[in-house]
């Protein structure tokens, strides 16, 4: 009754507001249309056969079929629900580990080398030995993108700690902080700009890695999905797939990991490197 | 709040030497520094770029370690920092992730001070800084001046025994510092606090101290100790350019800093510009 | 400046130095003593875990007969054909797009899409046009490498501060001069980023690829021993991959690095995250 007196102190919603303009209207639409359309007529122009291509119409009729079946609900929120465990588990972990190795100059210095180089190996190549140890099951998946995902978060974490200025250190300390109240008032925010992009990363590469070990390991999930349609060449599967695995990546990425940096942002000022 | 002026000595430092490691060798920070400061005293200490009253004023707020020589601070010899040396720095001080407000309480809230007290407390020092309406605001909405204000006032919120200034005002614009000043010199009268100011402008030292001391270029030892007359209190720029003693003790604290950066005075110097930097 | 003879603490600093370049290693050094002492107490079974010794062995082995170059070179061939053909065809485009605003936005939201798709995700789909082979391989890197130096190039160019383009311009300068002088050394920064993180992206793109299916390369090596059950080679082929993608990184990284820090004060996306 009074909500039109009420001074309107909600503050923004960085998700809803961002999300709804950049996904409102022509200007998002368009260019997916335009390539719905070229596709279509090349399709047609060519006169590929559906087994090499099918037809937007094609792919939109096994999208619904997926989507009554409820196997893409199944599939796809295989992948979410591990790609979310990971993440929480990687966060839970990696930061702590990111502290501890960045507040000491040297345990950053040795850790550096390691663990670039942990991130060149890559989860997926492990994928091979990991399947040996723990079969073809969603351990291994669970296995890979966790270390996956978990490099880059201690990495950044580690920088987000080393780039902190020293004088906030010695001004807090001066006013009589000790080391519980300088992790918390100073190297946790400190750092937390830092740990937000280490955690974009890591969701990137690990969405890449989730999809391609789902694949080798073929025990449910959207990598599982497009690559067993490979084998009964349901082309249009595979595209139905590849869409949704696009469009999850991004609806993840803009709703949830970008708001949480630009959150950061607004209040910090400015995204340290 | 006000210390009451006793002549306990505050701060000791005695035989203070400073040395650097490099891996080419030592390098000498400091020569043989020995200093007193008293209760409720606002000294101020001047001198050349890199002559190391930055490192004397670092080991006296415990972040790093003498040498040789000692420290105390109220009898009790210094080891690293605390609460009962408050300090404020030149620039990157406060955190930008916490309010003005916050930033200002936190020296309380580390302390355990109640919610209501902080408050209070927050609420004067935020009115003796002029500060008044930006409570909510992030550093990254201030400007340069407004942030030092809050890191000065953030430490005269945690009341610390003693307050060492690291060239609080020297990234900041000229026309802000001078107003600065000013506000700093009406904060002290109000609040009595002991201070150690260091700094290498001169008309600065002057302006804000009650005792004043030179220092020698590197490697720095305490090179002449100048008492300027008359409390901080009720010093603004104004009276302080038409005072002809005060001129006079800068003109001399001028040329004693001058001999030091080996600059040759020319005979019969004109008069320098308020604010002139040594 | 007076500087005393070197003391005793400036020979410990001179130790610390030398600490101080070794330091690096500790982990890997932990890691083999792990390794060493676990396998020293369980003595498990080859398969799950090769011991130091065998490791070392059977990269002798492979690289003896041939087998490690062979799919060294494979592997590093895709790379470099996909590469080149995504930095090429990236920057050529990037530049296209980001001098006109229009086309740049109006094809912002696709490029978005197709990079998150971009890499093995379109392997199911190519498997079928291209076959298994280098074609496929050299196709998921292309599109690995082309959307990240496409974004990248986009973004340099946009950024060139527009009041340098007018500078040069109104000394006489005509389109193609303008941007040869200015709009592509200012983006350079840029690109050379994502040249540097599509590489990165690249690589890890190829393994994946050589994995699911491809007749040679280093991935295509451990996925056949994984299907024997020799974690040695295994072991091998990983500790190799990681070796070859710090090596790219760091005699790529440098002489990008130099170039960027030439140019102080801008700052990429790619400079905005630590790996």
């Amino acid at each position: 009754m009074s909500t039109a007196l009420a001074p309107s102190r909600a503050a923004p919603l960085a998700a809803p507001a961002g999300f709804l303009r950049m996904f409102s209207g022509f200007r998002v639409l368009l260019p997916f249309a335009a390539l719905v359309v070229l596709w279509w007529t090349i399709k047609i122009a060519a006169g590929i056969s559906d087994e090499v291509l099918v037809s937007p119409a094609t792919a939109f009729a096994a999208f619904v079929r997926l989507v009554d079946t409820g196997v893409l609900a199944e599939y796809a929120g295989t992948s979410l629900r591990m790609i979310g465990a990971c993440a929480v588990f990687s966060l839970a972990v990696g930061v702590p580990i990111g502290f501890a190795v960045g507040v000491n100059r040297y345990a950053a210095r040795s850790c550096e080398g390691f663990l670039r180089f942990l991130q060149g190996v890559s989860g997926i190549a492990w994928l091979p030995l990991v399947i040996i140890w723990l079969g073809l099951s969603y351990k291994t998946t669970l296995a890979v993108v966790i270390y996956t995902l978990i490099v880059p978060i201690v990495f950044n974490t580690m920088i987000g700690v080393r780039t902190i200025p020293e004088n906030y250190v010695l001004a807090l300390r001066s006013l009589g902080a000790g080391r519980l109240r300088l992790a918390t008032d100073v190297y946790l925010p400190g750092a937390l700009p830092s740990i937000v992009v280490g955690l974009r990363l890591g969701m990137g590469y690990g969405w890449r890695a989730l999809i391609a070990a789902e694949m080798l390991v073929h025990s449910g999930g959207l990598g599982d999905l497009i690559f067993s349609a490979r084998t009964f060449n349901q082309i249009d599967r595979i595209i139905v797939g590849m869409i949704v695995i696009g469009c999850l990546y991004i609806i993840v990425d803009r709703l949830i990991v970008q708001p949480i940096e630009n959150l950061t942002i607004a209040r910090w000022g400015v995204l340290r490197k | 709040m006000a210390d009451p002026m006793s002549s306990s000595d505050k701060i000791v430092v005695s035989g203070f030497r400073h040395f650097f490691t490099t891996a080419d060798g030592d390098v000498q920070a400091t020569d043989k520094v020995d200093l007193t400061i008293r209760s409720g005293e606002f000294v101020t200490l001047v001198g050349p770029s890199g002559c190391g009253k930055t490192t004397l004023l670092k080991a006296i707020a415990g972040f790093i370690r003498p040498t040789e020589g000692t420290i105390h601070c109220d009898g009790k010899l210094v080891q690293g920092p605390g609460r009962e040396r408050g300090v404020v720095f030149q620039e990157l001080a406060i955190l930008p992730w916490r309010t003005v407000r916050r930033n200002i309480g936190h020296g309380l809230e580390i302390a355990g001070v109640s919610r209501a007290e902080r408050d209070k407390t927050v609420r004067r020092l935020i009115e003796l800084t002029g500060l008044t309406g930006f409570e909510e605001r992030y550093p990254h909405e201030l400007s340069g001046g407004m942030r030092q204000r809050v890191a000065v006032a953030r430490t005269w919120a945690a009341d610390p025994d003693v307050i060492l200034m690291d060239e609080p005002f020297a990234a900041v614009d000229a026309m802000t510092r001078l107003t600065l000043q000013e506000e700093l010199a009406r904060l002290c009268a109000a609040t009595r606090k002991t201070v150690f100011f260091i700094t290498h402008s001169v008309d600065e030292a002057v302006f804000l101290g009650d005792r004043l001391l030179v220092m020698t270029r590197r490697p720095g030892r305490i090179k002449a100790e100048i008492a300027v007359p008359g409390r901080a209190s009720g010093r603004d720029w104004e009276s302080f350019t038409a005072d002809p003693e005060m001129q006079g003790i800068a003109e001399r604290v001028l040329k004693m800093v001058r001999e030091e950066r080996g600059a040759a005075l020319p005979s019969g110097a004109p008069a320098r510009p308020v604010g002139a930097l040594a | 400046m007076s500087a005393v003879a070197p003391s005793a603490s400036s020979a410990r600093l001179r130790l610390d130095r030398v600490a101080w370049m070794l330091l690096p290693a500790a982990p890997f050094v932990a890691v083999l003593a792990a390794w060493a002492a676990y396998w020293q107490i369980v003595r498990p079974p080859a398969a799950t875990l090769p011991s130091i010794l065998a490791v070392v062995q059977v990269v002798g082995d492979i690289a003896g007969d041939g087998r490690l170059g062979a799919n060294v070179l494979a592997s590093l061939w895709r790379l470099l054909l996909g590469a080149s053909l995504g930095i090429l065809t990236g920057v050529v485009a990037g530049f296209a797009t980001g001098l006109y605003r229009g086309i740049s936005e109006f094809l912002s939201p696709l490029v978005i899409f197709f990079n998150a798709i971009s890499g093995i995700v379109w392997l199911p789909l190519m498997i079928g046009w291209l076959g298994i082979g280098t074609a496929l391989a050299v196709f998921v890197i292309w599109n690995t490498v082309f959307f990240i130096v496409f974004q990248n190039t986009v973004l340099g160019v946009q950024l060139v501060p527009e009041v340098l383009e007018q500078g040069v311009r109104a000394l006489g300068a005509g389109r193609f001069e303008t941007l040869r002088s200015v709009t592509l050394p200012g983006a350079l920064p840029y690109i050379l980023s994502g040249i540097r993180s599509g590489l990165g992206f690249g690589w890890r793109a190829l393994i994946a690829a050589e994995l699911v299916g491809a007749p040679s390369g280093l991935g295509q090596m451990i996925f056949a021993a994984g299907d024997y059950h020799r974690s040695d080679i295994i072991i091998a082929g990983c500790l190799i991959i990681g070796v070859i993608a710090i090596a790219m990184d760091r005699w790529i990284l440098y002489p990008i690095e130099q170039r960027t820090v030439q140019r102080w004060g801008l700052i990429t996306d790619a400079e905005k995250e630590g790996v």
